[in-house]
């Protein structure tokens, strides 16, 4: 080809396109005028409307509350909407969950806490057709006060935790409008691992969960999991407050390490620095020298691990105990162990739904126990990891593997997903732990287990401040630093033992969860301090 | 590896005038100088050869079909088995789990020489497995466990210990 044919070849193009180009111009006018005089029309429609809408003061976005009057309107619990309530006019307070509209109606699903209900508006004398508009264009997450009629249903609805009952809404205000956009959707947060996968639904990773905890927290799952928790608290409390035991408070910042100086966090205290506590261990000690004889406490421990484990966090709570004994430390197990089963009791007897609505998610076997609890010595522990093969030394500490596998083990064999090991070897144990009289290589001590994981680990203490500074002392331990500590027992200590737990473990391992982050409200992590 | 595997099978067989072998190549391929006749090369000829030469021919398979079970298997051993990767391990193991599935044997009812071969194979792997894959892979390792406590199989190699019970009752712990 030549230049000019190129020439020629481009020119003619151009013609063509711009003919080609007029041709769209005039058609987008023509779709412009179009859109126009629709959308005027429509404006039209809405404005005449609008202005013939009955129903305008039955919905919109109320001010905001700042207290303004006192409306003596009762607000009706979600949970409490079953067939008693039929046929009354109620006022309700409560989470836009999902809504979908169609067509003269709009189905809205209300939520609060882990209840939810159906509710819906539809075209008629007491909605107009802008009412049912309006609802359905509410957003998710909005918080909406909604007077309604209770009607029984004909069919069961499956979805909601309301089946018997469904809400006709008269009313409709916006207390709280939430964004149109959620960082992550509730349904995408509780579905099953797994489940949905075909359709290509999403779950949302734990990570995402806990960046958006507010959020997450509401989700059915979450909302079981932390009144459940609040049941282990409230139970622990109980059981010992009837065995005669006192709480306490200890301070947080002290000026050693408790147990080792590695894993503790350093703050900067005025002009010196001081030690965020690893456990209450040495002030509930000095409680028992101060005649408090049996003593428990419930607070934050903080331990600067740097292990990114699936069961580690940073801070936690602990739930601590230390009781004096007439002349063996099993009487301390016994008591703990007993205290432990009131718990499992208790949580069984009155958690059923909330352990349930985990069990939707993350399925698990019913935890098990025995009464009174087992009770298994480090050498027996031994010879039945020895028997499924397992090499191991005679004062080796239990790895993690196979702390797990000893777990199955016992289940297999006692059927208990809860029980004491026993006497564990001196060498791993700290320096305030009291020697086997029996066997020196042995001491009183002794560790609990759920699910094959450890949750609390305990033993006589050292109650003889000449025994007790040989222990420090062959530890490497600084005397200077824990010298009120082991002055504390000169002056007549009785012999006493205790132990602490872990309360986010023991959610985690009682619902079979699998990570302590999701039994921990705003958890804390070597990689997380937010939010 | 191969040659101790050989005289394994020799003291397995009673044969009582242990054989002389060579290696050849980089694989270390056993070979069996015969008296009368070439060289024999590879495990799984002189093997067979073993077989024959102590009189228990019912170790290739006592029927048409399971002489040709039993000649699948012994080809799996050294084609697939030896020189596995890390990947294949799963596979392998799953594959041979459903295979045996419905039997004792791996040619039916009657222990033959594939099934020495396959347990020699596959100690290795089974060795390292933890004892939850073990329950995993069930019928795998009750197959090995009866094999390595048949009479005269095991010799040189360490035995695995292998549970009774099933321990891990369900998916989640």
């Amino acid at each position: 080809m030549t230049k000019e044919e190129v020439q020629g070849a481009t020119e003619e193009e151009q013609q063509a396109q711009s003919k080609k180009g007029l041709k769209k111009q005039q058609k987008e006018a023509e779709k412009a005028a179009k859109k126009a005089e629709k959308q005027a029309k429509l404006a039209a429609e809405q404005h005449g409307a609008e202005e013939d809408d009955f129903a305008k003061d039955r919905y919109g976005v109320s001010a905001m509350v700042q207290s303004q009057q006192k409306l003596d309107r009762v607000l009706v619990r979600v949970q409490d909407l079953t067939l008693e309530k039929a046929d009354q006019l109620i006022w309700l307070r409560a989470r836009v969950h999902t809504s979908r509209a169609k067509g003269k109606q709009c189905f809205l699903v209300l939520r609060q806490q882990q209840f939810n209900v159906q509710a819906l508006v539809a075209v008629g004398d007491r909605a107009s057709k802008q009412m049912v508009k309006f609802a359905a264009n509410i957003t998710k997450e909005s918080i909406v006060d909604v007077e309604a009629s209770v009607r029984k249903v004909e069919q069961k609805i499956e979805s909601c935790s309301q089946q018997d009952v469904e809400l006709h809404i008269e009313r409709i205000f916006v207390i709280s409008q939430a964004e149109a956009r959620l960082p992550l959707q509730l349904e995408d947060a509780v579905r099953p691992d797994g489940e949905g996968e075909e359709e290509g639904r999403a779950t949302v990773n734990q990570d995402t969960k806990l960046d958006n905890r507010v959020i997450d927290l509401r989700t059915t799952t979450s909302q079981a999991i932390f009144r459940l928790q609040s049941g282990v608290c409230q139970l622990f409390r109980d059981t010992l407050t009837k065995k005669g035991f006192v709480e306490i408070q200890t301070p947080k910042i002290i000026s050693a390490a408790s147990e080792g100086g590695a894993n503790v966090f350093t703050v900067s205290y005025f002009k010196t620095s001081a030690y965020l506590a690893q456990s209450p261990q040495l002030y509930k000690q000095m409680c028992i020298c101060a005649d408090f004889d049996k003593v428990f406490c419930v607070g934050p421990v903080f331990r600067a691990e740097d292990s990114n484990t699936h069961r580690h966090l940073t801070e936690f709570v602990g739930l601590d105990i230390e009781m004096a004994f007439s002349y063996h430390y099993h009487e301390v197990i016994d008591s703990i162990t007993d205290t432990m089963v009131q718990i499992f009791k208790g949580l069984r007897d009155n958690f059923q739904t909330e352990i349930q609505t985990v069990n939707k998610q993350f399925p698990s076997e019913p935890f098990k126990f025995l009464e009174p609890t087992l009770r298994l010595e480090y050498t027996e522990a031994l010879a039945m990891l020895r028997e499924a093969g397992v090499e191991m030394g005679d004062e080796d500490d239990l790895s993690t593997p196979n702390e797990k596998l000893l777990g199955r083990l016992v289940k297999e064999k006692y059927d208990t997903d809860f029980y004491v090991l026993d006497k564990y070897p001196l060498a791993v144990r700290p320096f305030y732990t009291m020697p086997d009289p029996n066997n020196p290589k042995n001491s009183n001590s002794y560790d609990m287990f759920m699910r094959g994981e450890e949750i609390l680990s305990g033993a006589q203490r050292i109650h003889d401040a000449q025994l007790l500074t040989e222990r420090a002392m062959h530890h490497q331990i600084d005397l200077e630093k824990i010298k009120a500590y082991i002055d504390s027992f000169r002056y007549g200590a009785p012999p006493h033992g205790g132990g602490g737990i872990g309360l986010e473990r023991v959610c985690m391992l009682y619902l079979g969860l699998h990570n302590v982050r999701q039994t921990s409200m705003f958890p804390r992590d070597p990689k997380r301090l937010t939010p | 590896m191969a040659l101790r595997e050989i005289s394994s099978l020799e003291k397995y067989l009673g044969l009582k005038k242990p054989n002389k072998y060579s290696t050849q190549g980089d694989k270390k391929v056993p070979v069996l100088q015969n008296n009368n006749g070439p060289p024999l090369v590879g495990l799984v000829t002189i093997a067979c050869h073993l077989v024959k030469e102590a009189k228990r021919p019912e170790l290739l398979g006592d029927s048409a079909e399971s002489r040709a079970v039993v000649q699948q298997w012994l080809e799996y051993r050294v084609t697939k088995l030896d020189g596995y990767t890390k990947e294949d391990i799963k596979t392998i193991l799953k594959d041979l789990n459903l295979y045996l599935q419905d039997k004792v044997y791996l040619a039916g009812h009657q222990f033959t020489l594939a099934d020495t071969f396959m347990y020699c194979g596959i100690h290795p792997l089974i060795v390292d497995l933890a004892i939850q894959e073990k329950e995993q892979y069930v019928n795998v390792t009750r197959w090995f466990d009866h094999i390595q406590h048949y009479p005269g199989v095991r010799h040189h190699l360490p035995p695995v210990v292998v549970l009774r019970n099933r321990i891990y009752t369900s998916k989640h712990h």
